[in-house]
């Protein structure tokens, strides 16, 4: 199975984590929920998949295009 | 009977003209459930219609004409939902449908007459690029390149990608106006076999320039099917919102039974928090004719979303800022996108309706380095030459730079807003702490009162309604009957719906 990086697209930081390792979603689903520019922008699936890791914490900062978690597909 | 010999000499040569590369060929690409240039053709046109130019057509050198029947390109008219339109089908099976003499003199008398006549043509493409040795030392003497890609926009252009797509299917992808890559199709300069030569690493075709590549990152695919069918069924849904050349009105549709009641379902998707996001899309599908819209470029630039939709029968190109990506922010990217949708739908008659929800563009060096200041301007330079109808409606907010080229600040004939709209030079929260230097972390409560002040100045709906900055306010449930209303009394009656086409010169890949 192949793995996927979730990128996120904007610089912010980590609000919400709405999923869990272990989670089965689907493409568009939400992840987690970023704050940036005083909005809370959902971060994506790019495909159906299981979360295989997570690999940031509420309140950390992040960077546009970093991988804050993999799906397994 | 008399002329016997003629008439089987006849029908011996065109059942060899219409077997392309042989049965063998055609059985293995049947196997991995792939069209070929003439299942495409018949699947594309209406049936019975099409009439083939140049058949009999082959390689210019002697030696190679039997090898090349069609010489590797099946041209010529025929009917999409009863209008005319002009079609090349590259055929794989006939040396990778390559380049030469004959068949490119066949596609530009097929592209000269729709430009001519004021009919569409059609790409069909899947080739191998130029044919060599054909193109060596006297085949570069006998190179025809004249007008081929001097794009006016007389009438559209629709290409389909399936499969390898080198040289001149690659050029005349890049310069339609629609253009649908099937998966596993494969667009670049050079092959991947030569590209990883010259890098001295594998580079496969997906990597080089397959359907992600061009979806994502150049924006070149405006869409991506799974199968030929879908591929031909998106050229023909694409050519139905289109009249069939420049000095003709898109056609005009039954309006589906159903379409005035989303209404009420804008309000249940829009947040009351100004703080949450959503998927403009969903919003859109709200007030437009039932099923009618058609994204474009839905994989690129995300932040913004283009396509084409119908409101009571009637074409429109919508432009939104769509938050569920990036919050909305504007960027580069999303400028290429808008600039080329804009172009398009002016180009074709098309009126405009653009729906503001936007922090703001991009900032930060990585924005200045993809030339987010320049593609700013191109985007207002295309804006302004606008002869078509402009509408711009203001969901929510609208900061910054965004407002005007998002058609506001006197360039849309109509501007209105719903009344949750809010409009500044920038959010509030952040210009409190670039004017007066408070966090909101530092000390919560002045932070607060200085953003009550800076709410003051006004930018509400009612606010810009005031000084005529926005001719309605409006409850979202109306917007259906706004923009039919506005778009029935912009309609450019004085030309008959035609536009100026002062657009359609304009470059086909933006920059």
């Amino acid at each position: 199975m192949a793995d996927v990086d979730v990128k996120v697209e904007i610089t912010g930081s980590v609000w919400k984590i709405v999923t869990k390792v272990g989670d089965t979603v689907e493409e568009d689903d939400e992840i987690m929920i970023l704050e940036s520019m005083k909005m809370e922008i959902p971060v994506l699936a790019p495909e159906d998949g299981t979360i295989k890791e997570i690999l940031v914490q509420e309140g950390d900062s992040v960077v546009e295009d970093q991988t804050v978690a993999k799906l397994e597909n | 009977m008399a002329f016997d010999d003629k008439i089987k000499d006849h029908e011996a040569r065109r059942a060899k003209a219409m077997a392309m590369g042989g049965p063998e060929k055609i059985e293995k690409r049947n196997n991995a459930g792939v069209l070929n240039a003439r299942t495409r053709v018949e699947y594309l046109l209406d049936g019975g219609s099409f009439r083939e130019s140049g058949l009999f057509g082959t390689s210019y050198i002697k030696e190679m004409r039997e090898q090349t029947p069609t010489d590797g390109k099946v041209c010529g008219f025929g009917d999409i939902e009863g209008r005319p339109v002009g079609v090349v089908a590259y055929d794989f099976t006939v040396k990778g449908s390559s380049s030469s003499y004959t068949n490119n003199r066949k596609m530009s008398h097929i592209k000269d007459m729709g430009a001519k006549r004021g009919f569409p043509v059609v790409f069909l493409s899947e080739s191998t690029g130029i044919r060599m040795p054909d193109v060596m030392g006297e085949g570069m003497g006998l190179t025809n390149e004249g007008n081929r890609f001097w794009r006016k926009r007389e009438s559209p252009w629709a290409s389909a990608l399936m499969g390898y797509a080198f040289g001149s299917a690659a050029w005349h992808a890049c310069s339609s106006d629609f253009n649908v890559m099937r998966k596993g199709s494969v667009m670049a300069v050079a092959s991947p076999r030569m590209v990883s030569k010259a890098l001295n690493r594998e580079v496969t075709g997906e990597e080089l320039g397959g359907w992600k590549t061009h979806a994502e990152h150049s924006g070149f695919a405006d869409a991506v099917a799974d199968s030929d069918e879908e591929a031909l069924d998106l050229i023909k849904q694409f050519l139905s919102y289109l009249p069939s050349n420049q000095n003709e009105e898109p056609p005009v549709k039954p309006v589906p039974p159903g379409s005035d009641e989303g209404g009420e379902k804008i309000l249940e998707l829009m947040p009351e928090s100004l703080a949450k996001t959503y998927d403009v899309r969903k919003i859109i599908k709200a007030f437009i004719d039932k099923d009618s819209f058609f994204e474009i470029k839905a994989r690129y630039a995300r932040s913004l979303t283009t396509g084409l939709a119908r409101l009571d029968g009637r074409t429109v190109g919508l432009i939104a800022n769509n938050p569920q990506f990036k919050g909305g922010v504007m960027d580069a990217d999303g400028c290429c996108k808008a600039t080329s949708f804009i172009v398009m739908c002016d180009s074709y008659n098309i009126p405009l309706i653009f729906l503001q929800d936007q922090p703001g563009f991009l900032i930060g060096p990585e924005a200045e380095q993809n030339g987010v200041i320049g593609k700013i301007i191109n985007w207002m330079n295309a804006l302004l030459q606008v002869s078509m109808p402009r509408i711009s409606l203001i969901l929510r907010k609208s900061y910054g730079r965004g407002f005007i080229n998002m058609g506001a600040g006197g360039i849309a004939e109509e501007v209105a807003a719903w009344w949750t709209a809010d409009v500044s030079f920038m959010d509030p929260r952040s210009a409190v702490t670039i004017v007066h230097g408070v966090e909101e972390k530092d000390d919560p409560e002045k932070f607060n009162q200085l953003v009550d002040d800076m709410r003051d100045r006004g930018g509400s709906a009612y606010d810009l309604a005031a000084v005529y900055g926005v001719k309605e306010v409006i409850d979202p449930r109306e917007t259906r009957a706004y923009l039919i209303a506005m778009l029935k009394y912009h309609r450019s009656r004085l030309t008959g719906g035609v536009g100026q086409h002062l657009l359609s010169c304009w470059p086909t890949s933006y920059v």
